[in-house]
């Protein structure tokens, strides 16, 4: 697929669209865009690894929770400046996660899917026992130092990080490493059969999303200011980055970007209307029916529906 | 003397059934050998032994000289081994010319990274194996029984292999397709090529081998030219029997 001047034409829109933002929109609306581009982060991570080789990672929040708990450790406890305790936590989440998924990137399926979960359960119990004069233990961690403060400034901050985040993601994912990680999630077997070492390249998938989660979660705790175990290592938490991965469009980065703002907004207005648990219940609902109805997600159902009004242009034209 | 393949008392079980019992033989440089035999002979078997995607219970097998037992199936492939499937194996949503850019891939992650794909060879195999023009764009759903046997061919021919273990190359092919592919394994031999090629359509491969293995419940039968090998009432017994 070739860039045209469309594609070009309609990012500089959003993205004109979106610095513009702050002057139109309220401080909370901000707050819930912020929230929308740090899911946005994550999710496109989970993709990297789970939406392109098809191995179902459910322990996202493990690697989202060494980012953001290295980086507020590092400059809370241990007086580490920002700049350097992020860069820091990046690396932690690479390394901690790789040694703890290395084992499970040999088994397939939902197997995969289960240890990866036990992970996070694990991080969860964990966090709370050892050291809890570091971690917080159960209370976790607040008073983290800030990167800026105020909606608008945090906004612009976290736009561009999932902006920049996102255009590499789609450098990286572009080449012909991308390529054949897509390929692994079609058909393994016929990768190896390529001459490919699938676990070379699953493993390379897996640093690239260890990298964004980790490179996420240290922005995100240094943007909330206050870290605690139930809200990081939480099962809602985990299944909104996968839904919104997977109704957005997985194997595609502007997928789960879309599916980040709709999920959020979503959430955001039914908060009024229901504000206990069953918010979860009525937008799994909906996810479900838009996942049935469409398995490539609210992306292509876009394309689809932009293809047929050309096409109507094109036949009233002629 | 090192031969391109050579297997030395190769035996792989499945639990309890010997699928391969003791098999040892060897191909000669630029050779095309048939290996032929009934449903469950086990010479898809011997394929996967020698692509390492299963290991054998004990023996050896040799590739000019080296012994590759242990080594994984892309190191196999980067000594020139490939194989094509029985049951074609694509990548579903990708088209044409995606399937044959994954056999072109270097197995180097920093090459995956900074090199683009080279469209000129993907096209250029695709050509070589019988596509047309239109075809590149197609994805696997569209294509017939032949398409995906010839988008095998190509993607294997893309590892750029010395070696090349044909699986059924036939089955579920038009008269049209079978001489076409005929065509492009001969022209494989005379580049040098060497083969071996399994088949249950002994018409079709006759002319393409310059010796047979018939083997049977894991084990050689009958070894050496075509008619020697058909003549031999073992083999007989063992079509009869087993079809
Ligand atoms: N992965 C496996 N696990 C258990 N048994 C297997 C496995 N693969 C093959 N077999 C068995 O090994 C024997 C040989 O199978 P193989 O596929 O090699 O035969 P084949 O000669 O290729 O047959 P066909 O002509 O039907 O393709 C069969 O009895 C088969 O059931
Ligand atoms: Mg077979």
């Amino acid at each position: 697929m070739g860039i045209r001047w469309q594609h070009l034409a309609a990012w500089a829109v959003f993205i004109i669209f979106m610095l513009a933002l702050p002057e139109f929109v309220s401080k909370g609306t901000l707050r819930t865009i912020i929230f929308a581009n740090f899911l946005a982060i994550f999710a496109i991570s989970w993709d990297v690894l789970s939406g392109r080789t098809g191995y179902i990672s459910f322990g996202h929040p493990f690697l989202i929770g060494i980012g953001a708990y290295t980086s507020a450790i590092l400059s809370y406890r241990f007086g580490f400046p920002i700049a350097l305790s992020i860069p820091l936590a990046v690396v932690a989440a690479m390394i901690g996660g790789t040694l703890f998924f290395l084992p499970a990137l040999r088994i397939r399926g939902s197997y995969f899917a289960l240890v990866t979960l036990a992970f996070m359960e694990l991080m969860y119990q964990l966090v709370q026992v050892i050291r809890p004069d570091i971690t917080g233990g159960t209370r976790g961690i607040s008073g983290v130092e800030t990167i800026t403060r105020g909606a608008v400034n945090n906004f612009y901050l976290s736009f561009c990080l999932m902006a920049l985040v996102a255009f590499s993601m789609w450098l990286l994912m572009k080449s012909r490493l991308g390529t054949a990680l897509s390929a692994i999630g079609m058909n393994e077997e016929s990768v190896r059969g390529s001459g490919l070492d699938t676990t070379k390249l699953k493993l390379a998938a897996f640093m690239i999303a260890a990298f964004v989660a980790g490179l996420g979660g240290a922005f995100y705790v240094h943007y909330l200011g206050s870290i605690a175990p139930r809200a990081l290592f939480d099962i809602n938490f985990l299944f909104t980055i996968i839904v919104a991965a997977l109704i957005g469009g997985a194997s595609t980065i502007i997928g789960p970007m879309i599916g980040a703002f709709f999920l959020t907004f979503l959430l955001e207005y039914l908060r009024p209307v229901l504000p206990g648990a069953e918010r979860y219940f009525i937008y799994g609902g909906i996810a479900l029916i838009l996942y049935m109805y469409q398995p490539k997600g609210i992306y292509e159902v876009a394309k689809q529906g932009w293809g047929r009004i050309q096409a109507a242009r094109a036949g009233a034209g002629s | 003397m090192s031969y391109p393949l050579e297997l030395r008392d190769v035996v792989k079980r499945f639990g309890g059934l010997t699928a391969t019992d003791n098999m040892s033989f060897r191909v000669e440089d630029g050779e095309s050998l048939g290996l032929i035999g009934p449903n469950g002979a086990g010479k898809t078997t011997i394929f996967s032994l020698i692509m390492g995607e299963h290991r054998q219970t004990s023996g050896s097998i040799l590739c000019n000289g080296e012994d590759i037992s242990a080594l994984p199936t892309y190191a196999r492939i980067g000594r020139g081994v490939c194989r094509t499937y029985q049951v074609p194996r694509p990548f579903a949503d990708m088209d044409v010319m995606e399937n044959i850019r994954l056999g072109l891939m270097p197995n180097n992650l920093w090459q995956m990274l900074v090199r683009g794909p080279n469209h000129d060879r993907e096209i250029e195999l695709a050509l070589s194996v019988g596509f047309a023009e239109g075809d590149l764009k197609r994805h696997p759903a569209e294509l017939s029984m032949g398409d995906l046997r010839k988008l095998e061919l190509a993607r294997t021919l893309a590892t750029g292999p010395s070696i090349m273990l044909l699986d059924e190359v036939f089955a579920g092919l038009t008269a049209g397709e079978i001489s076409q592919i005929a065509e492009l394994i001969n022209q494989k031999r005379k580049e040098g090529m060497t083969l071996i090629i399994v088949s249950h359509d002994l018409k079709s491969l006759e002319p393409l081998i310059d010796r047979a293995i018939a083997m049977n419940y894991g084990a050689i039968v009958a070894e050496g030219d075509f008619a020697h090998v058909m003549a031999d009432p073992d083999v007989r017994a063992a079509y009869l029997g087993g079809e």
